[in-house]
């Protein structure tokens, strides 16, 4: 601009942004010196230099309109698992429950449980001799097979109540409404 | 700040809301699947992320979409957020990546109607000048000027939010200042001829 400013005005608007926060000063200070004393000396860039000062504290205080009602709603509709979603989730513990029951009731211990293992050995021995043409067909008592579809029946609805369950827990997470929702 | 009360429109530098300690319980309930503290949680961040999604975008019902994009991908992420950390960069780190997708794969609106929903807003803002220098500011140097001023990363979370070096952060800083810093000069220039 001037014959007597060490540097001419486009050079300074170069090195203005590094001026202005500093780093020009620890990288180079002779050129921080003398973007100094031409912004002593140049309206025009003490202007352009004023403007990139008071740009971050302009920048922080940017206002923006306030978020609409609907933004919350809208994100935990896609978020929130709905009610029928966790009634059924919920109202599925009753007949595991039943289920369970009766298949402990039946086993009535451990005792119980070895009686339906020796029985499964002997009924599984059965049918090989019954295979292999060695004996008769083994004849099951009915309890057992109530034992047995009471096992399926409870494993099918575990299966679904699990699945509910992961799709009420997006990512990892039990979402959960506090006690009274 | 009073005078942006007054106009019914929110400064980006409110305090961040998850700094306190009730803020700090807050995270901790949201990410152990407390569906209550998780709605508590987003109301506090709403004005910032809504208010960033309206920098960036510059549209009132597209930054509606992206602050909800936001705040849905933040859910499905809690359970990874480790809560020994800080809150916020994480925050943050995950709304530039939504940010940056939902760029990516948005549809560009007409722009008739694109210039209603930033004029519908832009008569109230207090800064019109700046904010129009900001919508003139490529997309790959608004981001860093928004996280860095707007949502108060450093530089390093800048970086690890946008997948950058430090260095190249400052670099894209120094750049988009010294654009808005010549858009508002020229805005000055016209202001004064007209």
């Amino acid at each position: 601009m001037t014959e007597h400013q060490p540097l001419a005005c486009a050079r300074v608007r170069v090195l203005l942004e590094s001026y202005a926060d500093g780093e020009l000063a620890r990288t180079d200070p002779r050129e921080a010196t003398a973007v100094r004393a031409h912004l002593a000396g140049c309206a025009d860039c003490r202007r352009q230099h004023e403007q990139t000062v008071s740009l971050p504290f302009r920048l922080r205080a940017l206002s923006s309109p306030p978020p609409p009602d609907s933004l919350i709603a809208g994100v935990m509709r896609l978020v929130a698992p709905s009610r029928v979603a966790y009634r059924r989730a919920w109202t599925l513990i009753f007949p595991e429950a039943v289920l369970a029951t009766f298949i402990l009731w039946y086993l009535s211990g451990l005792e119980g449980l070895t009686s339906v293992a020796s029985g499964i050995v002997t009924d599984l021995l059965d049918l090989a001799g019954w295979g292999s043409g060695s004996g008769r067909l083994p004849s099951i008592p009915r309890a057992d097979v109530l034992l047995l579809l009471a096992l399926i029946a409870l494993t099918a609805i575990a299966a679904y109540h699990l699945s509910i369950l992961v799709r009420l827990a997006p990512g990892g997470l039990s979402g959960r409404r506090a006690a009274g929702d | 700040m009073r005078a942006a009360a007054a106009l019914g429109v929110r400064s980006v530098s409110d305090v961040p809301a998850t700094h306190s300690s009730a803020g700090v319980d807050l995270v901790r309930q949201a990410t152990g699947g407390d569906l209550d503290a998780f709605e508590e949680l987003i109301r506090r961040l709403q004005s910032r992320v809504y208010g960033f999604a309206y920098q960036h975008l510059r549209d009132v019902h597209e930054a509606h979409d992206l602050a909800q994009e936001i705040f849905v991908k933040l859910y499905r992420n809690l359970g990874r957020y480790d809560p020994e950390r800080p809150f916020e960069p994480w925050f943050w780190k995950l709304a530039a990546n939504a940010t940056i997708n939902y760029r990516r794969k948005r549809v560009p609106l007409p722009a008739e109607s694109r210039d209603d929903a930033v004029d519908e807003t832009a008569g109230r803002a207090h800064d019109p000048a700046l904010l129009q220098a900001l919508a003139q500011l490529d997309p790959a140097y608004r981001l860093p000027i928004l996280l860095h001023y707007y949502a108060d990363l450093s530089l390093e979370q800048v970086g690890q939010s946008l997948k950058l070096t430090v260095p190249a952060v400052k670099s894209r800083l120094h750049r988009a200042r010294a654009q808005l810093r010549n858009s508002l000069a020229e805005a000055e220039q016209v202001q004064e001829t007209s």
